[in-house]
């Protein structure tokens, strides 16, 4: 390739192929998501504290502000566009029941790191949510709700019996 | 949890399709969480360039020269401009009203103009095709600088060897207002004991999670300018815009979807956003600029920065004879256009003493320049330091005098019989019920459980103490709050809802969405007015070309004025239906209802739906009489008069544990007791409440504006600026009297803004009870472990 | 903000990635991207080329024998909460990592980054200079062991040379009657800390043989406290005397979370803790 700065790419997106984009080499993961069409991976920091940029890399959550699109490159990425498992669609049940978002900015990032939670397949104090969530800034509700949406979450899934 | 409405005015709360009152879930909420939000920064335009601002390093410096050459020649760069070129289209402001008396604060361009007055003020842009270029350009602009001394304490602004941040002015004053009711001193002489405290209030910011962020589309052919703003006050931009861009008011859109959050950072006018409207019109193409977070910290604008002396006075029955405050705050360089940066201030002369009788009340405020982030209005404002104050100052006159702390405040609050009345500082108040919240959270905190809690603790050497606090919210303002005072921000607003021919209803209001439940609100309103399932009610709000005018979402007033808007016009259309029903059915008006989506006979038989019936007038005219009026749309508009603003109440208490080996607070539980009148949504009130509670827990222990001495902030980023999360903040419980207004058939009133009001204070006063065993107080907030320990003597 | 241009490179192997790195002093080993993303996002550096060693499977491996463990530079810090035996071995270090930022940065943060960075914050660093783990460098001239006592040279500065990386850190384990010790104090879950500390304590018949104190978030690097440890062999714990002594043995540096007075007094606070629980 001629530009050193740039590089292309393949990847899984939500179960759909995107190959062979090409990308600047400097461009983050939440960027070149975003610029796909993937608005729902919201950027509020763009340096690892805020949470709301969380998408799924292979199975596992991660800041997409803190990874290169490049290292992406051959994996397998969810966005909140592809939070579809039944799993996910209880959570996201619970989530509007309980009201667990206002401006919905930090929902994307919430739910993935809820998607953690579940996946763990274990039980969960009240305290030890707030513990998993903690990395996930939420400037509108009083974090109580989230709380209450993924305790009703555990407790509708089933989890860890 | 009281679930149904108590407001006679509005129907039975069991009849069908009552939605007010009712948690029903937000349909919006459901989208946001698929990731369908529309945010700005989700918009994209053919030819859309992206702008990155050159920001000034210092905090007051003169601008020697600017070189854009080599900026400009870097690829992908579409051009950098300075205020000479955005001068050409974009005139300056001036951040005064006329109604507070004298302010004075200087012009303000919208890029730096010979002298740069705070560390991030804006003095060039770079447009490109891509925000990474604009960036890698803008550290090709070479600026420069010649350094001034920068006036960074607010303490010392006014000394006579102060450097003056305006040459055309002869000090660094901007504002000052006294307040004086009955006598004072007299009353200082004459009361048993007079207790006195100096509170501290850092300067702190909104952090939205989703930060500004505008994209501005000039249309040259027609003279258009299309804002995507993620605003509150979409037509108050859309004046603005227009006026200091020179164009057509008409001919300018302001569109704002979904906000990530806002709480009164995203309502003022910022030098950033309206250069970015001017870069469209310089470039006649579309252009955006989101703000990054190391931006959003260092522009934004901040708020709180007070330091005030409170001073009270009590008889030997615990009774408040006097009370004084002296508050000082700092705001930066320039007063915030177009609300002004004195309102902070004025409102904590407005509501200090708020909930209590005091026959003698004296205040004073002043309001100073500084090379600093400009300061302005954030929720909640001015009263977290009005509620510390007076807590602070009630707390320890109940224990001078060895009063049960909720045995004072009983005896002086302002009886819940004895509405309409005034603050001590004059403001009208009324439909509140202090006494009855107080006694409402007596009761959950269990007191008495409390009182025992803390002294098995401290026998175990573990210190906690509790507090309880009362507090008035501004909500709902009339008037008189900002448009008598010459700003274009409307104190009215409105609503139009029409049938449609599927049965559909739609409503579109000039209330935003930044999350607080606009939309479902206003449809619960409707279908609940209407006689219509809730799934038949649509929303459009935030586009300035599509809804009526109005003056948005701030000051926690969506629910109560837009809500009444929408209120009165739903009752006009139903009137409107009946009417045109009564026609087709050949019945008494009087006999009929609508229910279900239907229009019903009350004395039971043949029902017609509204579909058939909005079909018969909009497909079938011709089978109604000659002249019948079939409109199926109303629109209404409401703004409160009489009073300048709807107060609530509110009582707080919370519980904590004071760690003195390391000065770490644990909250360990928070209540409170709101009155916000009619609640619409129950679910969503409580959740404001608790938000709001959890920025105020933010303001109380860890959000600060730590800037050194040179005038540089220096925790501009979310890793060292603190704010809550989830595992530190404790469950919050919620409960409510409820007193409508009288102002309105909804009887809503606001609830924004409450918890980030009184939770300070409630806090402070929580840790100083826990601290009394030791003989020490905090004063400062946030109260960080450092001056718990300071307090303490330990270091 | 958007990170200034750099070109990117995936090693093959270790060789590979070393071969790169010689060539050109600017660029940058990218492992988990975890401290460097955020500052090139805030344009603090400006590397040339990010050598991204997330491929090189050898990297990722955890070892464990009789008396080691050896984690692989490229582990995450979930890998390692998750993984049975250093559980089982070194339960410690699973306590240790809950307190390091949240789930998603624990997802990418790996070992060897976080020892290579050698934030003075930082726990891991503290953790290997309390035991003393052997750090082991590859270079163009081979490999080379460092022993973590000697790794950390100032703030931000480590042993490495600008032609080597970090591709394992060795821990002893199952040291006879060695009690681990680990505390922390900030003010939000998963920040790094005000202060912290990690300790040991090797006791016979409960008599204290010996003390090993190291202290984090307090001075340029992880801070050892020799005299302390001394004197806590020879008298009770007693907190004014306590804090004096620190102060002769760190020379307490303020940052953005706390001045260097509080950093002290917490430092002290942390021994009397750990006192309390090991004896
Ligand atoms: C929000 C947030 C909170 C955090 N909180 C904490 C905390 O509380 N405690 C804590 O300890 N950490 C914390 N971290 C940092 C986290 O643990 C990092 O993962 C870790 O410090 C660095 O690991 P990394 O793999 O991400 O390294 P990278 O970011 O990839 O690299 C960091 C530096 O080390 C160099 N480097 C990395 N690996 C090697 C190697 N094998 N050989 C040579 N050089 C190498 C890189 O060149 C770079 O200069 C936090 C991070 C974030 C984003
Ligand atoms: S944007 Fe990635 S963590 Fe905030
Ligand atoms: S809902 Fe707005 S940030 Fe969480």
């Amino acid at each position: 390739m001629s530009n050193l700065n740039k590089t292309t790419i393949s990847m899984i997106i939500n179960n759909e192929n995107y190959d062979d984009i090409t990308v600047e080499t400097r461009q983050h993961l939440g960027d070149f998501l975003r610029d796909l069409g993937f608005k729902g991976t919201h950027l509020g920091c763009e340096q690892g504290a805020c949470g709301a940029c969380n998408v799924l890399v292979d199975g596992e959550s991660v800041r997409s502000c803190l990874m290169l699109a490049v290292q992406a490159n051959g994996k397998k990425i969810t966005t909140v566009e592809g939070l579809n498992s039944s799993e996910m669609e209880i959570v996201k049940d619970c989530f509007v029941k309980n009201n667990a978002m206002q401006c919905g900015f930090c929902s994307s990032g919430m739910l993935m790191t809820t998607y953690e939670i579940v996946k763990s397949n274990r039980k969960y104090s009240r305290e030890e949510i707030r513990e998993m969530i903690s990395g996930n800034y939420c400037r509108c509700t009083g974090y109580q709700a989230i709380v209450d949406a993924v305790e009703d979450s555990l407790n509708k899934i089933n989890v860890g019996v | 949890m009281d679930d149904l409405n108590q407001n006679p005015k509005l129907g039975a709360a069991d009849r069908p399709n009552s939605y007010i009152g009712r948690s029903v879930p937000r349909e919006r909420a459901k989208k946001l969480l698929e990731g369908k939000g529309k945010y700005v920064d989700d918009i994209l335009l053919p030819r859309m360039a992206h702008l990155s601002y050159v920001r000034s390093p210092f905090a007051h410096a003169k601008i020697k020269s600017i070189n854009i050459e080599n900026a400009k020649k870097y690829p992908g760069v579409l051009n950098v401009f300075t205020i000479d070129d955005i001068e050409k289209v974009c005139t300056p402001w001036q951040g005064v009203l006329g109604h507070l008396g004298e302010m004075r604060s200087p012009t303000q361009y919208p890029l730096a103009k010979d002298i740069v007055r705070w560390q991030g003020e804006p003095v060039a842009v770079v447009v490109a095709n891509k925000r990474a270029v604009a960036e890698d350009a803008s550290e090709l602009v070479e600026i420069d600088y010649e350094d001034l001394d920068a006036q960074l304490d607010m303490e010392t602004a006014m000394d006579k060897s102060t450097k003056v941040i305006h040459d055309d002015l002869e000090n660094n004053l901007f504002w000052t207002r006294t307040v004086n009711q009955g006598n004072v001193s007299e009353a200082f002489k004459q009361s048993h004991i007079v207790e006195e405290v100096t509170l501290d209030f850092a300067r702190h910011t909104g952090v939205t999670l989703e930060t500004r962020a505008i994209v501005a589309d000039w249309d040259s052919s027609e003279e258009k300018m299309t804002v995507y703003h993620n605003g509150q006050a979409p037509h108050m931009m859309q004046s603005i815009i227009a006026k200091h861009l020179n164009l057509s008011e008409g001919l300018v859109r302001i569109i704002s979807c979904d906000v990530g959050g806002s709480f009164g950072i995203k309502v003022h006018v910022y030098p950033d956003e309206m250069v970015t409207v001017a870069v469209s019109k310089l470039l006649k193409r579309p252009v955006k600029f989101v703000a990054d977070r190391l931006e959003s910290y260092s522009t934004d604008i901040h708020s709180r920065c007070h330091k005030i002396l409170g001073k009270i006075g009590v008889d030997d029955k615990g009774k408040i004879l006097a009370f004084e405050i002296d508050d000082l705050s700092g705001i930066g360089p320039f007063s915030v256009y177009p609300r002004t940066s004195a309102i902070e201030t004025n409102q904590v002369l407005n509501l200090s003493a708020a909930s209590y009788v005091v026959p003698n009340y004296k205040a004073k405020g002043t309001v100073v320049f500084q090379n600093k982030t400009p300061m302005c209005q954030y929720r909640a404002v001015g009263h977290p330091i009005a509620v510390a104050i007076t807590e602070a100052l009630v707390d320890k006159a109940a224990n001078a005098l060895d009063m049960d702390r909720y045995e004072f405040r009983k005896i002086n609050l302002i009886p819940d019989n004895s509405y309409p009345t005034k603050t001590p500082s004059g403001v009208p108040l009324e439909d509140l019920s202090h006494e009855a919240c107080i006694e409402k959270l007596k009761k959950m905190m269990n007191i008495s459980e409390l009182e025992k809690y803390k002294k098995e603790s401290l026998a175990n050497g573990k210190y906690k103490g509790f507090s309880i606090i009362n507090m008035v919210e501004v909500t709902n303002p009339s008037p008189a709050f900002y448009g008598v005072g010459g700003a274009p921000i409307s104190s009215q607003d409105g609503a139009s809802i029409r049938l449609e021919g599927s049965g559909a209803v739609h409503i579109s209001t000039s209330i935003t969405e930044q999350g607080q439940g606009t939309e479902a609100v206003m449809q619960q309103i409707a279908a609940d007015q209407l006689g219509v399932k809730i799934d038949t009610v649509r929303v459009t709000h935030g586009d300035t070309d599509a809804t009526p005018y109005g003056g948005g979402t701030w000051a926690s007033r969506g629910a109560g004025i837009g809500g009444e808007a929408v209120l009165k016009a739903s009752r006009k259309l139903k009137e409107n239906i009946l009417n045109i029903a009564a026609v087709i059915m050949q019945s008494e008006v009087n006999n009929l209802d609508v229910q279900n989506d239907q229009v019903i006979r009350k004395d039971g038989g043949e029902v017609i739906s509204l579909k058939d019936l909005a079909q018969i007038v909009y497909y079938r005219g011709h089978e109604l009489p000659p002249g019948t009026n079939a409109e199926l749309i109303a629109t209404a508009s409401f703004s409160i008069e009489g009073i300048p603003f709807v107060f609530t109440n509110s009582a707080m208490g919370c519980l904590v544990d004071v760690d003195v080996d390391t000065g770490l607070t644990k909250i360990e539980k928070f209540w409170a007791v709101e009155d916000c009148g009619t609640q619409i949504n129950p679910k969503l009130v409580e959740e404001q409440i608790r938000g709001g509670v959890v920025q105020g827990i933010g303001g109380a222990l860890y959000e600060e504006c730590i800037y050194d001495e040179m005038g540089n902030l220096t925790n501009g980023n979310m890793a060292d600026y603190l704010v809550p999360m989830a595992y530190e903040m404790p469950d919050i419980i919620v409960d409510h009297v409820t007193t409508n207004s009288g102002r309105s058939i909804l009887g809503a009133k606001g609830a924004g803004e409450a918890g980030t009001g009184g939770a300070p204070g409630a806090i402070m006063n929580a840790i100083n009870d826990a601290l009394i065993p030791l003989n020490t107080q905090v004063t400062s907030q946030p109260i960080t472990p450092e001056k718990v320990l300071k307090a303490l003597g330990k270091i | 903000m958007k990170s200034p241009a750099f070109s990117y490179y995936q090693a093959k192997d270790l060789a590979d990635a070393i071969n790169v790195k010689k060539t050109d002093d600017d660029a940058v080993i990218l492992a988990g991207g975890q401290s460097l993303l955020p500052t090139l996002n805030m344009r603090l550096s400006n590397p040339s080329v990010l050598i991204d060693i997330g491929n090189i499977s050898e990297l990722k491996e955890i070892k464990v024998d009789d008396s080691n463990l050896i984690m692989g530079a490229m582990c995450s810090h979930s890998q390692i909460m998750n993984n049975k035996e250093v559980n089982e071995k070194l339960p410690i270090l699973n306590k240790i990592l809950s307190q390091v930022a949240h789930p998603a940065v624990r997802n990418k943060g790996t070992h060897g980054g976080s020892i290579a960075y050698g934030d003075p914050a930082a726990e891991l660093p503290a953790f290997a200079v309390l035991v003393n783990a052997e750090i082991i460098l590859s270079g163009s001239d081979g490999e080379r062991i460092v022993s973590a006592k000697e790794f950390y040279k100032g703030l931000f500065e480590t042993a490495i040379n600008s032609d080597e990386i970090l591709t394992s850190v060795k821990y002893p384990i199952n040291r006879n009657g060695m009690k681990l010790f680990f505390d922390e104090v900030t003010r939000r879950h998963g920040d790094y800390a005000m202060a912290g500390l990690v300790g040991s304590i090797k006791q016979n018949n409960k008599i204290n043989e010996e003390i090993n104190l190291v202290f984090f978030g307090t001075g340029d690097r992880p801070n050892e406290a020799p005299k302390t440890c001394e004197y806590l062999l020879k008298n009770e714990y007693n907190y004014s005397d306590i804090k004096n002594t620190l102060k002769n043995d760190i020379d307490f540096a303020s940052d953005i979370s706390s001045s260097s007075d509080m950093k002290a007094h917490l430092s002290a606070i942390l021994v009397g803790r750990m006192m309390k629980e090991l004896n």
